[in-house]
C-alpha cells in the first residue's frame, strides 16, 4: 500500500516553478530519502505533504485518501522541521509532551509516552532542562522526540541534520536505523548529502529543477543513475562528466571523448544527439591496472594525492583535463607528477542526453 | 584607553548627567521648600525641608482624581493598543498581505505626525461625536496613539521567531489562536514589555489631547498641572512643584527597572540583543 502518493503536483512562488507536476508514491514501511540539490524544491515537496502549503494543482493521497484540502493537524504525520523550533519557555520534558498535550491526551498517558521516547534518543536525563541548557545535537534528539511521539506511522524529517558536526551526525545515524527498526513507519526524510542519502536509505527519489529525476531502490539509483545531476552527486568523491561526441559506426554507434572512444549501448530507440555527456564514478577507473583486456586506457599524469588511510584519492590531468580516481590502498608509491595508465571497464561509463540530462546508454565492450 | 583617561570619560558623563538631571533637582528640591525659599537667589540647597506643601497638596479636591485618571487612562489604553498591535503584527509578519512595508510606513508616519496638526480635526470630531470628557473615548484615542509604536516594535520581534514554531504547532494540531498566545506570545514577551513601558510613558506625559477632548472627569496630571500653575495670587509655584514631583516619579521608576526596553522601543524593535 501507499502511505504517500502525490499526483501531478506543481507549485510555484512568485512566478517561479519551484515543483512541476511531480508524481512520486511512497509505500509503506520504507525509508526513502528525497534527495536534491539546495533550492530544489525538497523542502516544498515535504512541506506540500504535511500540509503546511497547497498546491497549486495535484492531489495529495494519504493512506490512500484524498487529502489535498485536509488541514495539517488532521493528516496525523510526525514532522520534525529542519531547525529545531524547540519551544524556549517549555521543559524538554514539555516540548516532547507538546503533540499529546495539543491532541489533549491524559496527563497519566503521557508521562510514559515522553518517557519511552527520551529512553528510545537517550535523553532521559535532560528531561528537566529547558531548550537552552542543551547543545546542538541534544536539541535535535529534542525535535526528533518530539516529532516521533505522536501515535501515526508516518514520519517527515526535513534535512534534520544540516549544521551538526560530523560525529554528532554519526550518532544520529545510528537513532534514525533505530528508530525505522522499532517504529516500523513510514519515513520520509529530505537531505542534499550523498552520504546521509546512501546511508539511510531503502528508496531514493532524486528530485532535481523540480521535478522527479527517477526513484528506485539505493541500490539501483547508485548503480543505475538515469540523470547526469544523480551520477555526479550521489557518491564520493562526486562522479566525473565530460563531453563526448557520437558517431554511427556499422550498425551502432561509437562515442569519442577527450579520454576515451568506445562503442555504445544505446537504451531508447531513435536518433541519438551528436553531443553527449559522459559521467564515470572515480571508483571504476583503476590506474596501471587493467583486469581485463577488453579495458580501455589512457594516459594521464598525478596532480595530487590524497592518502584516506584505507583508500588513496588520485587528482589526474590529461591535457588539462583533471579527474578523479579512488583506489584501494597499494604497496606501490605513486609520486605527484607520475605518469601513469587509466583503465577503465567500458561498461561503466554512462551516457546521458546533454539537453534533458537523463541517460540516453553506456558503454559496451 | 588608559585609566587615567577612562577616569576623565566617566567625570564628564557624570558632569553632563547632572546637568541635565539639574531641573528634576530644583523641582523636587522646591517641593520641600516653603515659596520664598523657592524664589530664592541664588537657589537654595540648604534649608529646613517642610511636608507643608504635600499636606497642603493632598488637602485639595480632585488631585486623586487626577491620579486615577492618569493610572487607569493610560494602562487600559496601552494594554488595549498592545493586544490589537500583537494580532496586526503576526498577520503582517506571517501573512504578508499585500502593502505590508507600505502599510507600515503609513502607520509610522501617522505618529509622527505633530500633534497640533490633528488636534483640531480631532476636536471636531469628538465634538460631533458627544465624546468629549468621555472616559472611554479618550481611552480610544490614546490606544490609537500608542498603535503605530507597539506595531512596529512586536512585529521587529515577531519576524525574530522563526516560522518553524508555528508550523510546528500547527502539523501537531494547534489552532492559530493557540500558534499566537501560545507559542508566539512568549517568545516576544520582551517585546510586549517594551511596548507596554514606552508607550505608558508617552500617554503619561501627553497634555495637549487631554487639554482638548478631556474635560472634568478626565483630567489627567499634565493637564492639573497647567491649570494649576495659576492661581489668583500669581504662580503657584508650591503646587507645582508638588504635583511635578509627585508626576515624575512613576516614569522615572519605571525606566529605572526597564532601561533596557526603553532601547528596544527607541529603536523600533530593531535593536533586541538586551533583552
Amino acid at each position: 500500500m501507499n502511505a504517500i502518493e502525490l499526483q501531478g503536483i506543481s507549485k510555484s512562488y512568485r512566478r517561479k516553478h519551484i515543483l512541476q507536476n511531480v508524481d512520486l508514491q511512497i509505500q509503506a514501511g520504507t525509508f526513502t530519502v528525497i534527495f536534491g540539490g539546495p533550492g530544489s524544491g525538497k523542502s516544498v515537496l515535504q512541506r506540500l505533504i504535511v500540509g503546511l502549503e497547497k498546491p497549486d494543482s495535484g492531489r495529495v493521497l494519504l493512506r490512500g485518501e484524498d487529502a489535498t484540502r485536509v488541514i495539517p493537524s488532521e493528516r496525523n504525520i510526525g514532522y520534525i522541521p529542519q531547525s529545531f523550533a524547540l519551544y524556549p519557555h517549555y521543559s524538554v520534558f514539555d516540548n516532547i509532551a507538546y503533540p499529546l498535550t495539543l491532541a489533549g491526551s491524559q496527563r497519566d498517558k503521557i508521562r510514559p509516552a515522553v518517557e519511552r521516547t527520551a529512553e528510545l534518543l537517550k535523553i532521559t536525563h535532560l528531561l528537566e532542562k529547558k531548550p537552552d541548557q542543551l547543545s546542538g545535537g541534544e536539541k535535535q534528539r529534542v525535535a526528533i522526540a518530539r516529532g516521533i511521539v505522536k501515535n501515526t506511522e508516518i514520519f517527515i524529517f526535513d534535512d534534520p541534520l544540516t549544521g551538526l558536526d560530523f560525529k554528532l551526525r554519526e550518532q544520529l545515524f545510528d537513532d534514525f536505523r533505530r528508530l525505522r527498526e522499532t517504529l516500523g513507519a513510514t519515513f520520509i526524510y529530505t537531505t542534499s548529502d550523498a552520504l546521509e542519502t546512501l546511508i539511510m536509505a531503502d528508496e531514493i527519489a532524486v528530485l532535481a529543477e523540480g521535478r522527479i529525476t527517477e526513484h528506485g531502490s539505493t541500490r539501483d539509483v547508485f548503480d543505475h543513475p538515469q540523470h547526469a545531476w544523480t551520477m555526479r552527486s550521489l557518491g564520493f568523491p562526486e562522479s566525473t562528466l565530460f563531453e563526448g561526441s557520437l558517431h554511427s559506426a556499422g550498425s551502432g554507434y561509437e562515442c569519442h571523448t577527450r579520454l576515451f572512444d568506445f562503442a555504445v549501448d544505446l537504451t531508447s530507440a531513435g536518433q541519438p544527439p551528436a553531443e553527449v555527456v559522459v559521467g564515470i564514478r572515480p571508483q571504476d577507473l583503476s590506474v596501471n591496472e587493467s583486469l581485463a583486456p577488453n579495458w580501455l586506457s589512457t594516459p594521464a599524469t598525478i596532480i595530487l594525492q590524497e592518502d584516506l588511510g584505507g583508500e588513496l584519492v588520485l587528482y589526474l590531468e590529461k591535457d588539462s583535463f583533471s579527474f578523479e580516481s579512488v583506489l584501494p590502498h597499494r604497496k606501490d608509491h605513486l609520486l605527484n607528477g607520475d605518469d601513469v595508465v587509466v583503465h577503465v571497464d567500458p561498461q561503466k561509463l554512462v551516457i546521458f542526453d546533454p539537453e534533458s540530462g537523463f541517460r540516453i546508454g553506456q558503454g559496451r565492450v | 584607553m588608559t585609566q587615567g583617561r577612562t577616569r576623565l570619560y566617566h567625570l564628564l558623563l557624570w558632569v553632563i548627567a547632572l546637568i541635565f538631571f539639574s531641573p528634576i533637582l530644583w523641582i523636587a528640591l522646591a517641593s520641600f521648600k516653603t515659596k520664598d525659599q523657592i524664589l530664592a537667589t541664588p537657589p537654595l540647597f540648604v534649608f529646613p525641608p517642610t511636608l507643608a506643601n504635600y499636606t497642603d497638596f493632598f488637602s485639595r479636591q480632585n488631585v486623586g482624581e487626577y491620579f486615577v485618571n492618569s493610572f487607569l487612562i493610560s494602562i487600559v489604553a496601552v494594554l488595549i493598543a498592545i493586544l490589537v498591535s500583537f494580532l496586526a503584527s503576526y498577520c503582517f509578519s506571517r501573512f504578508q498581505p499585500r502593502g505590508t512595508s507600505f502599510m507600515m510606513f503609513i502607520l509610522l508616519s501617522i505618529r509622527m505626525v505633530p500633534a497640533a496638526a490633528t488636534v483640531v480635526p480631532i476636536f471636531l470630531m469628538y465634538s460631533a461625536f458627544s465624546w468629549k470628557d468621555s472616559w472611554p473615548a479618550l481611552v480610544l484615542f490614546y490606544a490609537m496613539f500608542s498603535i503605530p509604536f507597539s506595531v512596529w516594535i512586536l512585529k521587529g520581534f515577531i519576524d525574530g521567531v522563526s516560522r518553524r514554531y508555528d508550523e510546528t504547532a500547527l502539523v501537531n494540531g494547534g489552532s492559530r489562536l493557540h500558534v499566537m498566545f501560545k507559542v508566539v506570545l512568549p517568545q516576544v514577551r520582551p517585546g510586549l514589555i517594551a511596548a507596554f513601558i514606552f508607550n505608558l510613558i508617552f500617554v503619561w506625559n501627553e497634555f495637549l489631547v487631554n487639554f482638548i477632548i478631556g474635560g472634568k472627569t478626565t483630567t489627567m496630571i499634565p493637564t492639573a498641572l497647567m491649570i494649576g500653575v495659576a492661581n489668583n495670587l500669581g504662580t503657584d509655584w508650591t503646587f507645582v512643584a508638588t504635583l511635578t514631583t509627585l508626576y515624575i516619579l512613576p516614569p522615572i521608576i519605571a525606566i529605572f527597572f526597564f532601561q533596557k526596553y526603553l532601547l528596544v522601543g527607541m529603536t523600533f524593535g530593531t535593536v533586541r540583543g538586551e533583552v
